[in-house]
């Protein structure tokens, strides 16, 4: 009999009766095949590997993380709650110590949600591994984590939540941005002035075959966190750089996938993308759950894997290697100044255009880091966008200090008594004081 | 009339049950003989031949536990056991005898294949078996209820070097995925067919001695149901572990269920807990393990733990505990150890055999540790209710966090609440106030417990689940335990298919003489996925699963 050498939770959610439209690539059908294997192959049955159901996230823990406006409501749907929530759940198997690692395969995914949420952008709304950590956090203490994102899509929605926490390392393995959504995620965006090194983006060329991302893996991703030595290991498992997709233009297979957790190891899987729901899915979502449980993944391949026509041509080998020779350096030597922003009046100001594709909604933010010599420092959003007026958010991190604190609840007061901001927002994290006006 | 016999680990008990006026005619008891099964049945059903009219018997359902004991001791048949795999989990996990071959081949979750069957192979491990003197053969493809061709193919080509003995393909078992389940229950189910076909050849010759030639015969399921005697020799392994089904079955026939409920049947060894769903018992989501194998065999959900009559009492530090152990017979009949039975002789819930023996026994053993007897037996009895009461906490919490994959399910499914307590066994009388207050519920010892499997094997009505997969991209419609395959046109929907499911189940039972009650037909899931291809409709994926619902033919009036 099989026994897993790593006890495994996966928590399956699917979510068969929710899509975003009936052809979309995120609808019901996503993970039908997914679970077809799964479920042919016995998995549930092997002896160390258990199927969870997923709890529902609050409007609580989502307003933990983000700015969502008009409210949480209106921007996340039931199902985006569940997923969140299965998220959650996965997180809480390891946290107690049921399981020792955790697979949340659920829909929809969320990487691409930003701190500032007016709708859907890359199918995302909420991003799931945040509400994850931050109720991790909530619940388990502040905790040193990395997230290691190889959805093919820049991880751009995560990047900007912790864009200033030097707690958690942020490494994403993508497609070059130069040739696919969202067109972000170049080694020189590093994170902002408090958290230098901390986001580490590696954009992989087109045509990037198990090869290349396994030489990223060993040559990058696993010496950084040797170095940074996360207490969690989170992946945020995209499965978009399959060879089959139909979005994507990479060439990893259902082998590589599993190779890839093998080595990361991660505590909590996520799945983010991956579109290819009958090509690539059942077998990569096998071959992770196969590799998280410590089980044999030899013979996982998928029908079509043709070894010649998918292998590596050379000069994207030399590419990928100087890549592997540059991106260590963001994280190991960063670079004195935050490449992205400036300083004005003791605050660090980024403006950002960002545009919500899946909703069609334009937003302008300015994001404001209060610098500060004793803490990282509190975050100001103010937003506005197509779809709704001026709005105001403020994030004060869970290792805030005094003055910080002070200055949040004076700017909330100040913008009340001056108006001008439709709806205004508070995350304390420090004091778990969460305010919300005009709503 | 209905005649229901229970082979038991101990006694063979039999009913007659007259359908007209729902009353027990005759019932007998007979030691069980492990050695002749067969004897065992003869000698129940000539005693009840006593006592009725052998012409109005028209039925005979049996449960026995003869795959059950031939597996267990290892009385089975060397099996040919060819796979076809594919890619995923190595299927060389599930090497499950000597006579096991892996074939090149594979078709995908969509019934695709995509990798054709390698004939030289198969014929090469055609031959091997055949070597080694193989006469029954399993055929298992990973996919198969979607694509049967490589099942199809294994088996054209054992019979080609002249007719296997038997020949099981996987899909016939069903249409659930598992396909390392599907190779365990194909090979059980070959490696006990020579025996059990033996054992009903025997059974209906024992029949016509008695003069009960005309009578037709059910065998029982662990599902809860019967299946028809013709069925059950293609498909033996779905008799296995029928006891508790039977128990849990009658405690339907003899009260009238309609909550959610817990059964509790408390025998010598062990308390098997059974649950109830809006008065319908509740069905193992899987199947069965047959050793360790996990199969495809579904059973009624029952959960059994160590605490019975016979079980042990023991005193560790000052925690009092019951079983798991069984040290009986109980001091009141003869035995050494205090088990619960003498507990519950002494705090005078009952008065079973020797009290007098109960209370001696239990109070030595008590004043060697320092307690009254009073409180030691006071203590066992709550000890026992309250382990049966968390392990009932623990089987309800595990139903109702059971995964489910719609988001209407997760936020407005079904919870189990149990409402009401059956409790049925040799100790159901006795332990009737402690499970009272243990649980807080309402609690019910119905009358005529001791017969009540008999009953249950008498009135269960016969069962068959099935499941239908169609795919209106290919065009192609498959009822894997059926062999059905038919075409459909590309405007085939859900409604047809649960029209045709329907039609297919209700129209198999009765080409086996066993037609079934229509308003027993119940659809169990139905969906259906649009399947896009290049951003367009490319088609429907349906699947619907139906089953005949477990229930009795009638309820026993008292």
């Amino acid at each position: 009999m099989l026994k897993a050498g790593k006890r495994l939770g996966v928590v399956f959610f699917p979510a068969y009766d929710w899509s975003i439209s009936p052809t979309h690539p995120e609808r019901e059908e996503r993970l039908l095949y997914t679970q077809d294997q799964l479920k042919e192959e016995g998995l549930f049955d092997t002896e160390g590997v258990r199927e969870y159901k997923p709890k529902v996230a609050s409007r609580e823990d989502v307003e933990r993380v983000h700015f969502c406006f008009p409210d949480v409501d209106a921007v996340a749907t039931r199902s985006h709650l569940i997923s969140a929530g299965g998220a959650m759940t996965a997180a809480g198997l390891v946290m107690e110590g049921e399981r020792d690692r955790a697979f949340a395969l659920v829909r929809p995914p969320g990487h691409h949600a930003m701190k500032v949420v007016h709708g859907s952008r890359g199918f995302c709304n909420i991003n799931i591994e945040a509400v994850m950590i931050e109720w991790v956090r909530e619940n388990y203490g502040p905790k040193r984590i990395a997230v290691v994102d190889t959805d093919c899509h820049h991880g751009d929605g995560t990047q900007d939540i912790y864009w200033h926490d030097p707690d958690v390392l942020f490494i994403s393995l993508h497609q070059d941005g130069r040739t696919l959504y969202p067109g972000t995620g170049f080694p020189r965006d590093c994170g902002g002035p408090k958290a230098m090194g901390r986001t580490v983006n590696i954009p992989l060329p087109p045509g990037t075959a198990d090869e290349g991302f396994l030489m990223v893996m060993e040559r990058v991703v696993m010496p950084i966190l040797e170095d940074f030595k996360p207490e969690l290991v989170i992946n945020s498992a995209g499965q978009d750089n399959h060879f089959s997709d139909p979005i994507t233009n990479m060439n990893f297979s259902a082998q590589g996938y599993a190779r890839l957790s093998e080595m990361l190891k991660p505590d909590i899987a996520v799945l983010e993308g991956g579109y290819s729901i009958q090509g690539a899915l059942p077998y990569v979502n096998l071959g992770i759950c196969l590799a998280m449980a410590g089980l044999d993944y030899s013979c996982v391949r998928e029908p079509q894997y043709d070894p010649k026509a998918l292998a590596q041509e050379p000069r994207l080998s030399e590419y990928i290697k100087e890549l592997c020779d540059l991106v260590p350096g963001v994280y190991f030597h960063p670079p004195a100044e935050s490449p992205d922003g400036f300083e004005a009046k003791g605050w660090f100001v980024r403006h950002k255009d960002i545009f919500y594709d899946t909703d069609g909604i334009n937003e302008a933010q300015t994001e404001s880091l209060l610098l500060c010599d004793h803490c990282r420092g509190l975050v100001k959003y103010e937003s506005r966008s197509s779809k709704n007026p001026p709005c105001l958010g403020l994030d004060l991190p869970i290792k805030a200090c005094d003055r910080c604190r002070d200055m949040a609840y004076k700017i909330l007061e100040e913008s009340q008594i001056k108006g001008g901001y439709r709806y205004l927002q508070l995350i304390n994290r420090k004091d778990r004081d969460y305010l919300r006006y005009g709503f | 009339m209905i005649l229901g016999i229970d082979v038991g680990g101990t006694h063979t008990d039999a009913v007659a049950v007259d359908l007209g006026s729902g009353r027990i005619a005759a019932a007998c008891k007979v030691p069980t003989d492990h050695e002749d099964l067969l004897s065992s049945i003869v000698a129940a059903l000539t005693d009840i031949l006593g006592q009725v009219d052998k012409a109005s018997v028209s039925q005979l359902n049996l449960s026995t536990t003869l795959a059950t004991n031939a597996i267990v001791q290892g009385k089975t048949e060397d099996v040919g056991l060819l796979v076809s795999a594919g890619p995923g989990i190595d299927p060389d996990n599930y090497m499950l005898c000597r006579d096991y071959h892996v074939l090149p081949g594979a078709i995908d979750h969509r019934g695709f294949e995509t990798r054709r069957l390698d004939p030289g192979e198969l014929d090469r491990a055609v031959a091997a078996c055949r070597g080694h003197g193989c006469r029954v053969f399993a055929a298992v493809g990973k996919f198969s209820v979607r694509n049967p061709v490589h099942e199809n193919a294994i088996r054209r080509q054992v019979n080609k070097s002249g007719p296997a003995d038997f020949v099981t393909a996987g899909h016939e078992l069903g249409g659930r995925l598992n396909f390392p389940r599907r190779i365990a229950t194909a090979y059980f189910n070959c490696a006990v067919w020579r025996l059990y076909n033996t054992f009903a050849d025997a059974v209906h010759e024992a029949l016509d001695r008695l003069g009960l030639g005309h009578v037709a015969v059910n065998v029982l399921k662990a599902d809860g149901g019967t299946s028809p005697f013709v069925l059950s020799r293609r498909l033996p392994v779905q008799s296995i572990f029928s006891g508790p089904a039977a128990s849990v079955m009658g405690i339907i026939a003899l009260c009238d269920i309609n909550f959610d409920s817990i059964i509790l049947d408390i025998g010598g060894t062990t308390t098997d807990i059974a649950v109830f769903a809006s008065g319908a018992p509740l069905v193992e989501h899987d199947g069965i393990h047959i050793g360790s194998h996990p199969t495809l065999v579904r059973a009624l959900k029952v959960r059994s733990i160590g605490i019975g009559g016979d079980s042990a009492v023991y005193v560790i530090g000052d925690l009092v505990r019951v079983g798991p152990n069984r040290l009986g017979p109980c001091l009141a009949a003869g035995g050494r150890h205090p088990t619960l039975t003498d507990a519950l002789n002494c705090i005078g819930a009952c008065a079973h055999g020797d009290v007098q023996a109960s209370q001696q026994g239990l109070a030595a053993f008590a004043q060697e540790r320092s307690l009254s007897r009073e409180a030691l037996a006071q203590k066992a009895v709550d000890f026992a209710a309250r382990a049966i009461k968390d392990e009932v906490r623990d089987l309800v919490r595990e139903i109702n966090e059971r995964p489910v994959y719609t988001i209407h399910e997760l936020l407005e499914g079904q919870r189990i609440v149990p409402r009401k307590i059956y409790i049925m066994g040799g100790p159901a009388q006795a332990m009737r106030q402690a499970v009272f207050q243990a649980f807080s519920l309402s609690v019910e010892v119905p009358g005529e417990a001791a017969v009540a499997n008999a009953v249950g094997a008498a009135l269960t009505r016969i069962t068959r689940g099935i499941e239908l997969f169609a795919d209106t991209e290919k065009g192609a419609m498959f009822i894997p335990a059926l062999g059905h395959r038919e075409n459909v046109p590309r405007t085939y929907g859900l409604k047809d298919a649960e029209r045709d499911i329907k039609n297919q189940l209700l129209g198999h039972l009765a080409e086996l003489g066993a037609p079934a009650d229509a308003s027993a037909f119940q659809i169990t899931q139905a969906s259906c996925f649009n399947m896009v291809k290049d951003a367009a409709l490319s088609g429907k994926n349906i699947r619907v699963k139906c089953q005949i619902t477990p229930g009795v033919v009638r309820t026993l009036r008292r």
